[in-house]
């Protein structure tokens, strides 16, 4: 428990679906330690999304305990579970989710002002992590000015400005060519070296598998396979 | 913070946010222009009646009494000291006033029959006109209104009928010698107005009257008789009873605006949450508690009203200003008096320290309001439905 970010116990996740409910989890039971480069891999309808919910504090559970950075979900209030999100998680989304009117660098800045850091040093880290990124001269352009790499790209910047120790990324790479996806995935394999900020993808796809290290295996809201792979932390 | 990011919203959204601004400045505009008008309405009538007809008040005769014509037969007499003093020094006018019937074109009509000296210059109405017409036997000034109803036009002649002192009844010809166009439709309907000498003769009330107007600023003189002083206030006591009656109506316009200006932003801001659903949802994502989400949306709202004051006034103010000097044209002649009050033609608004304030006051607080109650609807919403763009408000 240690070095343990997220501690997951007989996790059940039960929707309500017309008068009836659908169980997306089943029985999940989950480790995670820092540092980690975790995939939650499996088809459409896996659970992927919704465990990864579950665990950002965006869904409650059903059933089960979920412990993330040593406090249990279940027993903390809206307003604490934000700031869990606010202080400590990173997220990234498969369609970006940047705010339209915002530039580059507001997007980036965004994190840092609800954690009220003063202007001076919110600066330097927004620079910083937009130089992370390599998107240095985009910084006053605004998201329907940019490729969808580079909106990815501004997107993780927003998701680590802050360091976090934990970064969710939902199907981060899903609407990206091959050549933009390496790149993404380089970029954050280096953070997690850099920074040592724990990784959480919820994926499907193929081309990202060589970056993970450990693989958790999703079907029908059960973990059916966790595989640790054996890749040095530098990456691919 | 919130406000950082409330203005950063509304300047980064651009044309949707000068839109919204624009239709809530619009609101704002029609709020003031209305009611400022409604305002100028009433005052114009109450400046018309005093100008026109009351000036700085009047003394009357003990039996008159101007809405029982049956008490004109006996309400007349020599003015007492003080007041025919006032006449004397040109500060004050005598009225005296009959019954009579006139017979235009044939048709008989009752009307009330005014003598007025043609010199004075203490209300606005044009009695010179009455004056220098010694080869006519009775000179007649009459409204707008009143020549429409009767088809008589500057030179006609008719028959009128009066019943003088002694009650014996007598007629003579009456001469159309000037058509007035006056706002003030009392001077006008049923009315024809004679020169003061002329009418005393013809009643054979020599150096009478009923009613004495005097100019403004004049304190109350002492030897008054029996006569009963009228102040302003008095004499358009009428006016202010009808505008007092009328104030449910001035209340449900000026609510029937606010609930437009209202909706036009309670529409925009459901469609903005509507729209910005993802938006809520990434917010909370990176951290925002509910209750600060609610609050950048209200907020949102609110500098949207401030904004829409702003260019109320830089777009709105010079068109209120021109309108508040140069009055807006009705288009409409309601001299006939069918609206019951006095309208003039030009329709000048008054915009009043309370209007601008209260409407201020009370329109900031519906903003706020009609900005809090969508938003709300964000504090029950599920940050993974609002993530999916799910939102219903």
């Amino acid at each position: 428990m240690g070095n343990s970010v997220v501690t997951i116990n007989n996790l059940v996740k039960r929707f309500p679906v017309g008068g009836d409910f659908f169980t997306a989890l089943k029985n999940v039971n989950l480790s995670l330690e820092k540092g980690e480069f975790t995939g939650l891999v499996g088809p459409s309808g896996s659970g992927k999304t919704t465990l990864l919910n579950v665990i950002g504090g965006l869904d409650s559970p059903s059933e089960g305990s979920v412990t993330v950075l040593k406090k249990s979900l279940g027993e903390t209030s809206h307003n604490e579970r934000a700031e869990l999100r606010r202080k400590n998680m990173g997220f990234i989304f498969q369609s970006y989710n940047l705010l339209p009117v915002y530039t580059v660098f507001e997007n980036v800045e965004l994190p840092l002002i609800l954690n009220k850091v003063d202007p001076q040093e919110r600066y330097n880290k927004v620079a910083q992590a937009i130089e992370w990124v390599g998107l240095s001269d985009k910084i006053n352009s605004r998201p329907a000015m940019l490729s969808g790499g580079e909106c990815q790209r501004t997107a993780i910047a927003r998701a680590i400005v802050h360091e976090p120790t934990l970064v969710l990324a939902d199907e981060p790479t899903a609407n990206l060519d091959a050549e933009n996806s390496h790149h993404i995935m380089k970029i954050m394999v280096k953070l997690n070296k850099e920074l040592s900020t724990s990784f959480i993808f919820a994926t499907h796809d193929e081309k990202i598998m060589d970056y993970l290290r450990r693989i958790i295996h999703l079907d029908d809201g059960q973990i059916i396979n966790d595989e640790q792979i054996d890749r040095p932390k530098s990456g691919s | 913070m919130l406000f950082k990011i409330a203005i950063k919203n509304l300047l980064g959204a651009k044309l949707r946010t000068w839109l919204n601004v624009f239709v809530t400045a619009l609101s704002f505009f029609m709020i003031i222009l209305f009611s400022a008008m409604y305002d100028g309405m009433r005052e114009h009538a109450k400046q018309v009646t005093i100008d026109t007809e009351i000036a700085g008040g009047a003394y009357w005769h003990p039996e008159y009494d101007p809405l029982d014509p049956m008490t004109f037969e006996d309400a007349h007499s020599a003015l007492p000291g003080d007041v025919q003093l006032l006449v004397d020094q040109k500060k004050a006018f005598p009225v005296l006033v009959s019954q009579a019937s006139i017979y235009p074109g044939g048709r008989i009509m009752p009307v009330i029959m005014k003598g007025i000296p043609p010199g004075q210059n203490i209300v606005n109405m044009p009695t010179d006109a009455l004056s220098g017409h010694d080869d006519i036997a009775i000179p007649v000034l009459i409204g707008k209104g009143m020549a429409s109803d009767t088809k008589l036009n500057i030179g006609d002649s008719f028959t009128i009928r009066w019943l003088d002192t002694d009650r014996t009844y007598d007629a003579d010809e009456g001469t159309v010698v000037h058509i007035m166009d006056t706002e003030n439709f009392k001077l006008d309907m049923s009315h024809i107005w004679i020169p003061l000498k002329k009418a005393q003769t013809m009643l054979a009330m020599e150096g009478e009257g009923t009613y004495v107007t005097y100019e403004k600023g004049l304190p109350p003189v002492q030897d008054k008789g029996d006569w009963i002083p009228r102040d302003v206030k008095y004499l358009i006591r009428d006016m202010e009873a009808l505008i007092e009656a009328d104030e449910p109506n001035a209340a449900i316009m000026y609510i029937i605006l606010l609930c437009f200006a209202a909706m036009g932003i309670f529409n925009a801001q459901v469609l903005s949450i509507f729209r910005r659903g993802r938006e809520i949802g990434t917010l909370m994502a990176l951290g925002m508690t509910r209750t600060r989400v609610v609050g950048l949306f209200t907020l949102e709202g609110g500098l949207n009203a401030f904004l829409a004051a702003i260019m109320t006034v830089i777009l709105f103010g010079p068109l209120l200003w021109y309108f508040g000097n140069n009055g807006i044209w009705l288009g409409v002649d309601y001299s006939d008096g069918a609206m019951g009050i006095i309208v003039e033609k030009y329709l000048i608004p008054v915009y009043s320290v309370g209007l601008v304030v209260t409407t201020t006051i009370i329109v900031s607080i519906i903003v706020l309001i009609v900005s809090y109650l969508p938003s709300r609807r964000i504090a029950r919403m599920k940050p993974t439905d609002a993530l999916r763009g799910k939102v219903t408000v």
